[in-house]
């Protein structure tokens, strides 16, 4: 009896351990690495695995309403364009949110599913990161920040979506759009000409 | 030389007549910005100092040219009359912000980016220089606002020799006071495998400086991995890790270094070798600055926390708070009923002690989500509570001690009640054992709960779970296995006079209690509270003796009126802080930490607080002796207190930086080095230890 009432005790004590000791490191996923896997959480609630999509291409976008820089490439719909023209290609298009829970930026699941809908996005799933797994496997720096993934599960693409660098919505009109320029020229069989960037924008908020 | 003086009189003819250089700062988002001017007046066809002023928020910063992980350099947009100039912006040397995983570059406080202004040669000396400039900028403190503003400056023009602005002389002393001085003579820079190596000839760290290279763009080197630095002969080696986002194409690296000169230097070096993206931000690698734990100090593990948790809950019973208490409930079980009856009442305990943990750490998690920068202890920094605790403590030794019985406090539907339900009055017993265990937790096991708090929510309530098991661990065992108790002397006369001795530890927790109030709260709270115990003791007193209904109210009036009148009106933050510092101890401060390390003084701090009875032992043994005092002078360290007694959110945030939310904590802060962190329990051997290190 004394055994059964220590018993929960003992047993959460060794899955915390078993969790703390699978605890991810950081990573880095550069161009031409394999593409590190997670499985993580929707917003509505199912399981999503990246190895799942082998064989497809995939983009991932690091994602936090809260940021200014992710709103610019919301509010100008640069965002959304490219999501729906990624997926009229057959690409996957995976946005990821790395906020933890402690964070003022943080959204709940639903919460982060709407804002998603309202803004109109196309995302196959908004994944919760809450406890940074996928963002730390693959550095994930900035919101925005943009990987493209081969259907060999290489990353081909990692870096900033355009090369105009500030908050301003009306930059995106002007700007090298390099998430476009990536999948465009990867899926057409040639090397990508710029492979890897700096991200910018607000820091991940770990 | 007439000339001169000439011109100079009629440049300041022109002040005087009412053009003086003018500006208006121009309120943003958590910033003011201004443009303004070094000199009074510019000079045609003659270089200017102008600079882009930024006072900052408290705890909000913006960005160096190379803001590091994230953010986004300031910018100037210049709108100027035809013909003039205008240079680069001129960067101090910035601050390293760590933001764990990442790290970033910028200006914090009061800042002045410089700017170069050349009116053209034919200027008409007298007519006023309209200059106008956007600038645009990144803030952030946990969260980032894109900032801007449009900025005016009027400036007279004279012919030559304006006077300095003496409003602005010493921001842009400082602003070129932080300025890379020089250059260093030969640098070269070899890459391989996603190292880079950084080579400065003629160069050598400073004693006792922490050296780093800072690259002068993005997009090359990971701003937040550790840096390694050698020294072969004349030169430095800094080898610095590429980024994993990789976008420098270009040959010649360049950048600061700090730590081989009292300022930074510039350096310029061509890049060699194949360059390829680095491994990405390392665990751990955002904190060059990543306080270390002394031999002794290991972070803690979760299942050590545990099972020191367990431990601790089991020692607590032993505390003087709760063993009187204690110790009758145990012989209390000797006059128990029937097996069945004692396990439920154990178990019944056992619920009652657990549950009350979880929701203290409850209430602990749900302020601090809702942003109370607090930690373990916060319950000993309300005076509020603290003076609850020490008048129930006051009440339970009256009550050993004979003079009433808690009986007759209660109404006596209630009185029988506990009695009809001996389960719920155990769990009821648990509830008490917890409540007064509260203040025991923090003096003795603030670090180890402090640690649990920073650990999540989950490891957090598991920590405290098993404290409160570990509480309740020996009354279930006794529960389990009533023969032990055969071994406890029976009940006898001799209990009366244990139960009556057990009130002194009753009454010494109310001293200490009394002295944490006088810190908090100074000398006068502590009449009200002296007072506060004449009156329950009298009206306790006056409930015990025979009389009516009338009686007994107006007794318990009398008691009722203790509490009112040692009640702390409002918090204490209007009283000045009663504070435990010593001769030869300074008062905590960061920025004097930093300067301090910069000009090469050890710091050595210690996080305190009255109600922490482990941090007054290690005060008394170790800190306070000649022997540490001398061995601390012998190394001119600086000696910091920080005192955590009452609510103070910086102390908190800075307990945070250690991964502690509890004090005691000892932290050496030696120049160009991590902070040291010292074991909980001192030595004045593992004082002397850590300063040999210095």
């Amino acid at each position: 009896m004394i055994v059964r009432a220590f018993a929960p005790a003992l047993v959460a004590t060794f899955a915390v351990l078993a969790a703390s000791a699978g605890l991810p490191a950081f990573a880095a996923a550069p161009p031409g690495s394999t593409a590190p896997d997670f499985s993580l959480p929707a917003t509505d609630g199912r399981s999503v695995k990246l190895s799942e999509f082998r064989g497809k291409w995939v983009v991932l976008e690091w994602v936090n309403p809260g940021c200014p820089y992710v709103q610019k490439h919301y509010v100008s719909r640069n965002m959304q364009t490219l999501q729906r023209e990624s997926g009229g290609r057959g690409a996957v298009w995976l946005a990821v949110n790395s906020t933890n829970p402690s964070h003022a930026d943080y959204l709940k699941p639903a919460a982060m599913g709407q804002w998603m809908t309202a803004q109109g996005a196309a995302a196959h799933a908004t994944l919760m990161d809450e406890a940074g797994q996928a963002g730390r496997a693959y550095t994930a720096r900035t919101t925005p920040q943009m990987v493209i993934i081969n259907p060999d599960g290489k990353v081909v693409y990692h870096g900033a979506i355009d090369d105009r660098r500030s908050s301003n919505p009306d930059d995106v009109k002007t700007a090298r759009n390099h998430v476009r320029a990536a999948l465009g020229e990867a899926m057409a069989g040639k090397p990508v000409s710029v492979a890897s960037t700096t991200p910018y924008g607000c820091s991940v908020k770990y | 030389m007439i000339l001169r003086i000439l011109l100079h009189a009629i440049s300041l003819a022109l002040m005087l007549a009412g053009v003086p250089a003018s500006g208006q700062p121009v309120r943003a988002d958590h910033a003011e910005a201004e443009l303004i001017a070094r000199a009074q007046a510019l000079v045609p066809g003659k270089p200017a100092t102008l600079g882009l002023r930024i006072k900052h928020d408290r705890e909000w910063h913006t960005y160096w040219i190379n803001p590091g992980d994230s953010g986004m350099p300031t910018t100037l947009q210049w709108k100027l009359p035809p013909g003039t100039k205008a240079g680069p912006i001129q960067w101090p040397t910035p601050k390293r912000i760590p933001l764990p995983p990442m790290m970033n570059h910028g200006y914090d406080g009061e800042v002045v980016l410089p700017v170069e202004i050349t009116l053209p040669a034919d200027w008409p000396v007298g007519q006023t220089a309209k200059l106008a400039a956007r600038a645009d900028w990144l803030i952030c403190k946990d969260v980032c606002i894109p900032g801007g503003a449009d900025l005016t400056l009027s400036m007279p023009v004279v012919a030559a020799d304006p006077a300095p602005d003496p409003k602005w002389a010493s921001l842009f002393e400082a602003a070129f006071a932080a300025m890379p001085a020089g250059k260093v003579p030969r640098a070269e820079a070899t890459t391989a495998a996603g190292i880079i190596a950084l080579k400065l000839h003629g160069v050598k760290p400073l004693p006792g400086r922490e050296v780093y290279a800072l690259a002068g763009v993005e997009g090359l080197v990971e701003s937040a991995a550790p840096q390694t630095v050698k020294v072969e002969d004349d030169v430095t080696v800094i080898a610095l890790n590429v980024t994993s986002n990789l976008s420098f194409t270009e040959s010649r690296f360049s950048g600061i270094v700090v730590g081989v000169a009292d300022k930074a230097m510039a350096f310029e070096a061509p890049l060699t070798g194949k360059l390829v993206a680095g491994k990405g931000i390392e665990e751990g690698g955002a904190k060059p600055q990543k306080p270390v734990a002394a031999p002794g100090a290991e972070d803690l593990s979760l299942a050590l926390a545990l099972v020191f948790a367990f431990l601790g809950g089991t020692i607590l019973n032993l505390m003087p708070c709760v063993f009187p208490i204690l110790s009758l409930k145990v012989l209390g079980f000797a006059r128990g009923g029937g097996i069945s009856a004692m396990r439920i009442n154990g178990m019944a305990f056992a619920a009652g002690v657990v549950l009350s943990f979880l929701v203290l750490a409850g209430i602990l998690l749900g302020l601090r989500a809702a942003g109370e920068a607090i930690g373990w202890g916060f319950q000993l920094q309300s005076p509020a509570v603290v003076t609850l605790l020490a008048l129930l403590f006051f009440v339970i030794g009256l009550n050993l001690s004979g003079v009433f019985e808690f009986q007759s406090l209660l109404p006596h539907s209630l009185a029988s009640a506990t009695l009809d339900h001996p389960a719920a009055d155990s769990f009821l017993s648990g509830v008490l054992a917890a409540v007064v265990a509260s203040p025991c937790t923090a003096p003795f096991m603030g670090a180890a709960l402090g640690f649990a708090i920073t650990q999540g929510t989950l490891a957090s309530l598991l920590v405290f779970g098993a404290l409160g098991v570990g509480m309740a661990a020996p009354y279930v065992l006794l529960a389990w296995f009533p023969a032990w108790l055969k071994r406890l002397p029976r009940p006898g006369p001799w209990l009366a006079t244990f139960k009556q001795f057990l009130a002194f530890p009753m009454y010494a927790t109310v001293v200490w209690l009394a002295w944490v109030l006088l810190l908090q709260l100074g000398p006068n709270a502590i009449i009200w509270f002296g007072a506060a115990l004449v009156l329950i003791g009298l009206g306790t007193w006056m409930i015990a003796r025979p009389g009516g209904g009338a009686w007994r109210a107006f007794a318990a009036l009398v008691a009722v009126a203790g509490v009112v009148i040692a009640w702390p009106g409002g918090e204490s933050a209007a009283t000045p802080a009663a504070t435990s510092q010593a001769e030869g101890w300074a008062p905590w401060s960061k920025d004097e930490i930093a300067k301090l390390n910069g000009a090469g003084t050890p710091v050595f701090v210690d996080f305190t607080a009255a109600w922490c009875v482990t941090c007054q032992v290690n005060k008394k043994v170790v800190l306070e002796t000649r022997a540490v005092r001398d061995a601390f002078a012998a190394k001119s360290v600086k000696l910091m207190r920080a005192d955590w007694t009452r609510r103070d959110p910086a102390i908190t945030a800075a307990l945070a930086e250690f991964g502690r939310n509890g004090v005691p904590v000892y932290v050496l802060h030696a120049p160009g080095k991590p902070p040291l962190i010292l074991p909980e329990i001192l030595s004045e051997r593992i004082i002397a230890d850590a300063l040999k290190g210095l």
